[in-house]
């Protein structure tokens, strides 16, 4: 072999590189169809104070009130959209009333669903922090959960759970009993309506399931029969991870706008990513820093009906509002 | 009458030596890779804290290190450290006893 054929071969070789890089980026990594977010202020920071956090790790807004899982903590903060505290409740404990580690939240009608990841069970508040009820208890029959991360409530009441250690997800009648679910119990798999520590969900006006599928970097879609429908996050979306538009590194929530948009906390990308209902790339907000409009680790999104969203970020102890861009 | 006072600080003192040497606990320091997350940090401590004799547990999400105190007289040995850690989802990587903490009654 010559040195012309040497040199031919690395050509050749380098071109097809780039051929395929390019190739790939323009399938694989979407532009942003809308301008992004727009920082309007911050609130919070460590301790256990009102008003403080230790480790937020859920939110969700109905009726101008901004509810916040603090889970250190024990307790469910309430503030208005602007950030002022006006009231909280639970304890770390595991009588009825208390709360063991508290992850994403749901507003359904007046009450509050909070998935305890704990305490393995949900429990439902009053709007006012009244103990209403709790759903579950350990284990991996059906009904029972091993750290459940978060819930969706339907129109009739049935619940819709993340079952994060059983690896699926959970669809029980309102009185917690068993209807249906996805994933099979204790096993992780990367195919479609497989689960690798799924952590939570959200449900569209239509019944359509959205689940936040966590380790498998992706979200999983399925129709109001409960057959699968789609998913998106990365290339094939099937747990492969990264920094790019559309792609994710563990997701943690997602929640729906009134319009049906997808917003999806991208934990580790340090940022909030914005879809259409089908799963086309939006927009994206926040990058990993600790001033304003930087997310430490975004663990959890709510859309206000007015557009507004707020974002849990983790690191920094704090919520943060943001408006979309103009 | 300075004899007695003598011996009766001696006899105190040696008694508060006992109680501490008897509280003695048993403390480890675990590394774990990848605990940046809450849902995976969260879970090795509800794991650890599901086996007996486990008091404490304070999770560094930075370093990547869970320390572990014991009640009196209660230890932990590796293997069960490292099925705990697995059923969290985790490899453990280290596992050490560390100086024991000790509290006066």
């Amino acid at each position: 072999m010559n040195v012309k054929t040497v040199l031919k071969f690395v050509r050749n070789t380098v071109i097809a590189l780039a051929l395929l890089a390019v190739g790939g980026w323009v399938a694989f990594v979407p532009s942003a169809k809308e301008p992004p977010y727009q920082f309007v202020t911050a609130w919070g920071g460590k301790g256990d104070a009102p008003g403080q956090f230790n480790d937020p790790t859920g939110i969700a807004v109905a009726r101008a009130e901004v509810f916040v899982s603090d889970s250190r903590n024990g307790r469910i903060q309430v503030f208005d959209t602007d950030g002022h505290f006006k009231r909280q409740f639970g304890a770390p404990g595991t009588e009825p009333g208390k709360l063991g580690r508290p992850m994403n939240l749901t507003i359904h009608g007046n009450e509050l669903y909070v998935a305890e990841y704990f305490n393995d069970r949900v429990q439902v508040f009053g709007l006012d922090g009244t103990s209403k009820r709790t759903m579950g208890k350990s284990g991996s029959g059906p009904g029972e959960f091993n750290a459940p991360g978060g819930i969706a409530v339907a129109p009739n009441g049935d619940l819709f759970i993340a079952d994060f250690y059983n690896h699926r997800i959970q669809h029980l009648k309102a009185d917690g009993s068993f209807i249906r679910q996805w994933g099979t119990t204790g096993k992780i798999g990367i195919w479609a309506g497989q689960f690798n520590y799924p952590t939570d969900v959200a449900l569209g006006a239509d019944g359509t399931l959205y689940a936040a599928d966590g380790y498998n970097d992706r979200i999983q879609v399925f129709g109001p029969d409960g057959a699968f429908r789609r998913k998106w996050g990365g290339p094939f979306a099937m747990n492969i991870f990264g920094p790019f538009n559309g792609w994710f590194a563990t997701v943690t929530r997602v929640a729906l706008d009134q319009s049906g948009n997808v917003f999806v906390a991208d934990f580790y990308n340090h940022r909030i990513q914005k879809f259409t209902a089908d799963g086309e790339f939006l927009t994206s907000f926040g990058a990993k820093g600790r001033g304003p409009g930087q997310l430490d680790h975004a663990i959890a999104v709510a859309a206000a009906d007015d557009g507004t969203v707020f974002v849990a970020d983790f690191g920094n102890n704090r919520i943060q509002k943001w408006r979309p861009g103009k | 009458m300075k004899v007695f006072w003598q011996r009766t600080v001696l006899i105190l003192g040696l008694v508060l030596m006992s109680v501490s040497a008897f509280a003695a606990q048993q403390a480890y320091k675990l590394r774990v890779d990848g605990l940046a997350c809450p849902f995976c940090a969260y879970g090795i401590e509800k794991k650890l804290n599901a086996i007996k004799g486990v008091q404490k547990i304070e999770v560094d999400i930075a370093s990547g290190t869970v320390n572990v105190t014991m009640t009196e007289g209660a230890s932990l040995d590796e293997a069960t450290a490292q099925r705990a850690v697995k059923d969290a989802g985790f490899t453990l990587r280290k596992f050490e006893p560390v100086q024991p903490a000790t509290q006066t009654k």
